[in-house]
């Protein structure tokens, strides 16, 4: 599904955010990218969102060498893509429900059809109670977990998540990997940035860590 | 369809969340377009009176004192057989007089205190509508009359014609620079707002690009934005140039009118509105995909 070959990503002035990385993530794994800070994790999911591409080698993802996409090519490449951010990135302005229904409206998805995913998400990620609040209403649990439902709207293959629980206490922490479990057990495959080691550890999946750009630890 | 339903709530929505720098926006453009329908209005009436006055153009063949009957008779010919006359009239020392009294009626008594009549007799010759384009058979006709005996000099409207068109043509070219650099300013005022209001969408915008939103749908509304900008912008200016086109009839209508010889004087007709409605939405289409090209 996912597989980076010899992909080394330079900033200037010779820095190495990445250096020769070689990796492989089946379709459906589950898999944590740990290390600390500065250590590449986000730069390797800026490469998987082909917000930026590598300096040398490949990342290919579902056969797809990234590289090569043309803008049109990005945009449906990434239409079968999840994503979760630490800081939820909810529009402020929006309801829980208007947030859940942005994504397939700006795809131009059809009115019924963006109610109907919309609400299945959201009674998935049981919140459907809430979607007339605004995020400003709501915990940072139930912001996380409707940034996940916004994630989930468009039915992506793979979801990638930096730093998910970042901003959540750890009860809340394992309610959200719980619930990305969940996810995964429907076959989609997820990819976790997080320097949680503990989290890791409770949550007991794959994880790759990361150091000065290199992956120094599979376990 | 979707889109467009998609650009429009988002570009109203976003213009009402930022309306005081919208408003900045609107007015600068308001402003813009305010002076170039103005000076379009200034240039069509010249434009306007320049014409009529065209048509009515006239040689005055002022006589000296001591014409005989035989020079004017042959004056007059001389005139007919040009082809641009459409009517010669003979006016005597005695009706110069009385015009003059009449076009200047504060005047007549300065008339009266003198011994003789200072007027000179006059052949006032109106030329064909359509003559006036024959400019060089015009000319080369006030030039022999110039030259013939009994005429003491000769009055040729078309050669002031020639420099009312000429300040046309600078009124038109000052007014062209103005408006450049109005049109300029204004572009550049409503880029400003747009890219402020797609900072303040920064998130919204981040997230359709992460998510594989086409960029019709990341850049519509900032263009949609700019577009509705300079058209309020025109319906500004539009008013505007209403309310100036009310107060100059009221006050100084029928002073123009009788001044300048035209009857009604054209001041906002619709097709001048259609130009200033659409150059408003160009300018703020202009500013919008300043912004919108930068988003990808």
């Amino acid at each position: 599904m996912i597989e980076a070959r010899g992909v080394s990503k330079l900033y200037g002035r010779g820095v190495y955010a990445l250096q020769d990385l070689t990796l492989r993530i089946d379709k459906g794994e589950f898999v944590f990218l740990t290390g600390p800070s500065g250590a590449g994790k986000s730069t390797l999911l800026r490469l998987l969102l082909r917000q930026d591409v590598p300096s040398e080698g490949e990342m290919i993802v579902g056969g797809r060498n990234l590289a090569a996409l043309t803008g049109r090519q990005v945009q449906s490449y990434r239409r079968s893509l999840g994503f979760v951010f630490q800081d939820f990135k909810l529009l402020q302005a929006k309801t829980v429900l208007e947030n859940v229904a942005f994504v397939p409206r700006v795809l131009g998805l059809a009115v019924a059809q963006q109610q109907r995913r919309t609400f299945q998400v959201l009674k998935w990620v049981g919140l459907q109670h809430r979607m007339n609040a605004y995020p400003r209403e709501l915990s940072g649990g139930e912001q996380q977990r409707i940034a996940i439902a916004r994630a989930l709207v468009n039915d992506p293959v793979i979801i990638l998540a930096d730093e998910p629980t970042g901003n959540l206490d750890p009860d809340l922490s394992l309610e959200i990997m719980n619930l990305l479990r969940e996810v995964n057990a429907r076959g989609t495959t997820v990819l976790i940035a997080t320097h949680d080691r503990e989290l890791i550890r409770r949550v007991g999946r794959r994880s790759l860590t990361l150091d000065h750009g290199r992956i120094v630890e599979v376990s | 369809m979707r889109a467009l339903t998609y650009f429009v709530t988002e570009a109203a929505g976003s213009l009402w969340r930022g309306r005081r720098a919208a408003s900045l926006a609107i007015l600068t453009i308001g402003a813009g377009l305010f002076v170039l329908g103005f000076f379009l209005i200034v240039n069509t009436n010249l434009q306007r009176l320049a014409a009529r006055w065209g048509e009515t153009a006239e040689f005055a063949i002022y006589l000296r004192d001591d014409v005989s009957a035989e020079q004017v008779e042959s004056l007059s010919r001389l005139v007919h057989d040009s082809g641009v006359a459409a009517r010669v009239d003979q006016v005597s020392k005695d009706q110069a007089l009385e015009r003059f009294r009449q076009d200047f009626p504060d005047l007549g008594a300065t008339a009266e205190r003198l011994n003789r009549n200072p007027f000179p007799a006059s052949l006032d010759v109106r030329l064909r509508p359509g003559a006036s384009r024959a400019e060089e058979a015009a000319e080369a006709l006030a030039g022999t009359l110039a030259g013939s005996p009994g005429v003491a000099d000769v009055r040729y409207d078309r050669r002031w014609l020639a420099r009312l068109n000429g300040v046309v043509r600078f009124v038109r070219t000052v007014g062209l620079i103005i408006v450049g650099m109005l049109a300029l300013a204004a572009a550049l005022t409503v880029a400003n707002v747009v890219r402020l209001a797609a900072h303040a969408r920064r998130d919204e915008i981040e997230i359709m690009q992460l998510v594989g939103a086409p960029l019709t749908y990341i850049r519509g509304p900032l263009v949609l934005e700019g577009v509705m900008q300079g058209g309020a912008g025109a319906v500004v200016a539009i008013a505007a140039l209403g309310a100036l086109s009310a107060l100059l009839r009221a006050r100084y209508g029928g002073a123009i009118s009788q001044v300048l010889g035209m009857e009604s004087l054209t001041f906002l007709p619709v097709e001048l509105s259609g130009i200033l409605l659409l150059g408003g939405m160009l300018l703020g289409c202009i500013g919008g995909l300043m912004v919108a090209r930068g988003v990808r």
